[in-house]
């Protein structure tokens, strides 16, 4: 048995750390529960920035608020991976390049979607699943299971 | 300011090997060493290390003392380790340049390499999800950069008409350059028929169009210009001109896929330093991960027009006979891809070929360039080499 057999790795954990202790951007993990898709933007310069941050990346403020993104987007490319995606992935993978508003066009997975089956111009919607749960040190050697999700597309 | 010259360079050999990171460094060590028996391990005062796997891949961190002891090299003035992902070497090569060019190194080697093939294959598809902005763009399975570059030459097709065959002809070029590079990944040419034919990667990628996983490792050794007149009695070969430039890293930062406006701000500084411009480069090796890649370098580093690169690979133009020969050594495309070791190998093709003692030979070549790109395309870094200083 390995000396490592159970236990976490952050170094191998495909997701980010979302919560409160492990990082300051957490509302947006919490935001992305309630089914909002959210960022900061400066309150004194008004650059909203994707990913979300603790300083604005325009002015250095750390005045910042949190703002709705859209929900909807528009698909402008789409790619079909057919061979060597990561572990986790089920093959075809597909992204798409989608175009959210003016300001923001994100290259992100389309989820629950066949080969062939999304065309340039389709709508597609954000879409909020479970990933795997943290498990965190407790009292007394017990580990605490810390629900975790992330976000993809499908079509609208 | 003093003037800064390539005096020596080598690898170890290239592809899946039965061999450790630490053994591979060894091999480019020596293999640099043996090019240019003139130079020894003794005269190194400075030593520059690059990888970025070394971590997820050999689990070993401050790797630089572990190569310098190794090779038996007592650095006095720098012992350190770069990482830029893909264009790891490239930048060792300009902070030992920088070093030199200052008077805080008299001679500096740079050496880079990667162990990617670990004993269980997802294993490394898994760790590229660090390369990429691992909260934001691994996260959607993004890691292998295939659908990235997929996107990039969809976009290139809509916008200029860039065909499939075009970009298979590249991969055809390079395979043919590799021939009959003995370090290299591959010594096989592929046929245009092939390249069209190859499983899809992901469309219009497919087989031969994505350089390969590769194991391997460079080194390259630079020297102040009055040490190096009497190291070496080969031709100097001078650094005349770098540039380093990123306006983004997360896929939704980058304003336009299909120009990279980062790459051309790295090649007006090189250009601008070295008082040169792309006319008159005569050999160039750029970042050919995949074939749409070296179609927008040569457009974007002002070899041709923009939406140009598909007629100037068709043409014949980034050929041996054209107007500027690319990837001469094989390319990303034939050698492999160690991320850290492939700038420094770029380097090392461009010495021989300002040397005038290269494998595959471009006659009279007089300025040389590299260009390695890193990340979601989000960092570029072009070198310019000169056979003479001005
Ligand atoms: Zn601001």
């Amino acid at each position: 048995m390995s000396i490592v057999e159970g236990k976490y790795s952050v170094t191998m954990d495909m997701w980010p750390l979302q919560s409160k202790e492990m990082t300051r951007i957490y509302p947006f993990y919490d935001n992305l529960k309630e089914g909002r898709f959210t960022t900061t933007s400066c309150r004194d310069c008004g650059t909203r920035a994707f990913p979300p941050r603790v300083v604005c990346p325009e002015c250095l403020s750390e005045n910042l608020e949190w703002v709705d993104l859209p929900l909807k987007g528009r698909v402008l490319i789409v790619t079909e991976e057919e061979v060597g995606v990561p572990v986790g992935f089920e093959t075809p993978l597909i992204h798409a390049m989608i175009k959210l508003d003016d300001q923001l066009t994100v290259f992100a997975r389309v989820m629950n979607c066949k080969m062939g089956e999304l065309k340039e111009g389709d709508e597609v919607k954000l879409v909020v699943y479970p990933v795997d749960p943290l498990p965190v040190d407790g009292k007394k050697g017990a580990i605490n299971l810390q629900e975790r999700v992330f976000y993809a597309f499908e079509k609208a | 300011m003093r003037n800064v010259c390539v005096v020596a360079g080598g690898q170890s050999v290239w592809g899946m090997r039965q061999a450790s990171e630490r053994d591979m460094f060894q091999e480019a060590g020596k293999a640099a060493f043996a090019e240019n028996p003139a130079i020894t391990n003794k005269d190194v005062d400075g030593l520059i290390v690059g990888s970025a796997y070394t971590e997820r891949c050999s689990f070993q961190t401050h790797l630089a003392p572990v190569v310098a002891e190794s090779l038996g090299i007592k650095p006095v003035n720098i012992c350190c380790r770069v990482e830029l992902l893909c264009a790891t070497g490239s930048s060792g090569i300009i902070l030992a340049d920088a070093m030199i060019r200052s008077g805080k190194a008299d001679v500096v080697m740079v050496i880079g390499g990667e162990k990617l093939f670990t004993p269980q294959r997802w294993e490394v598809n898994y760790s590229e999800l660090a390369s990429v902005d691992h909260d934001w763009d691994g996260t959607q399975g993004l890691g292998l950069p295939p659908p990235v570059f997929s996107a990039v030459a969809q976009e290139h097709m809509k916008l200029y008409g860039t065909t499939e065959e075009q970009l298979a002809m590249v991969s055809v070029k390079n395979r043919r350059n590799g021939l009959n590079n003995k370090k290299g990944q591959y010594q096989e040419a592929i046929t245009l028929e092939q390249a069209m034919n190859a499983r899809a990667i992901v469309r219009p990628m497919k087989l031969f169009d994505c350089c390969p996983v590769t194991d391997g490792a460079a080194a390259i050794i630079l020297a102040a210009e009055e040490k190096a007149k009497y190291l070496t009695d080969k031709p100097l070969v001078y650094i005349r001109g770098t540039g380093q430039a990123t306006l983004h890293n997360m896929s939704a930062n980058m304003a336009n896929w299909s120009t990279w406006e980062s790459l051309k701000i790295a090649a007006k500084q090189a250009y601008a330093k070295a008082g040169v411009t792309a006319k008159d480069v005569n050999v160039a090796q750029t970042h050919d991960c995949f074939t749409i890649s070296e179609i927008i370098e040569t457009e974007d580093l002002g070899f041709c027009e923009k939406g140009e690169g598909g007629p100037f690979v068709q043409a014949g133009q980034s050929d041996f006979g054209g107007q500027v020969p690319i990837n001469t050594d094989g390319g990303l495309l034939s050698c492999g891809h160690p991320f850290g070791a492939t700038g420094i190998r770029q380097g090392i093709e461009i010495m021989h070929q300002l040397r005038g003692d290269a494998v595959r030979q471009v006659e009279g070549a007089r300025i040389g360039l590299t260009h390695n790109l890193s990340g979601f395309i989000a960092a570029h870094t072009v070198l310019i080499y000169g056979r003479d200083l001005a």
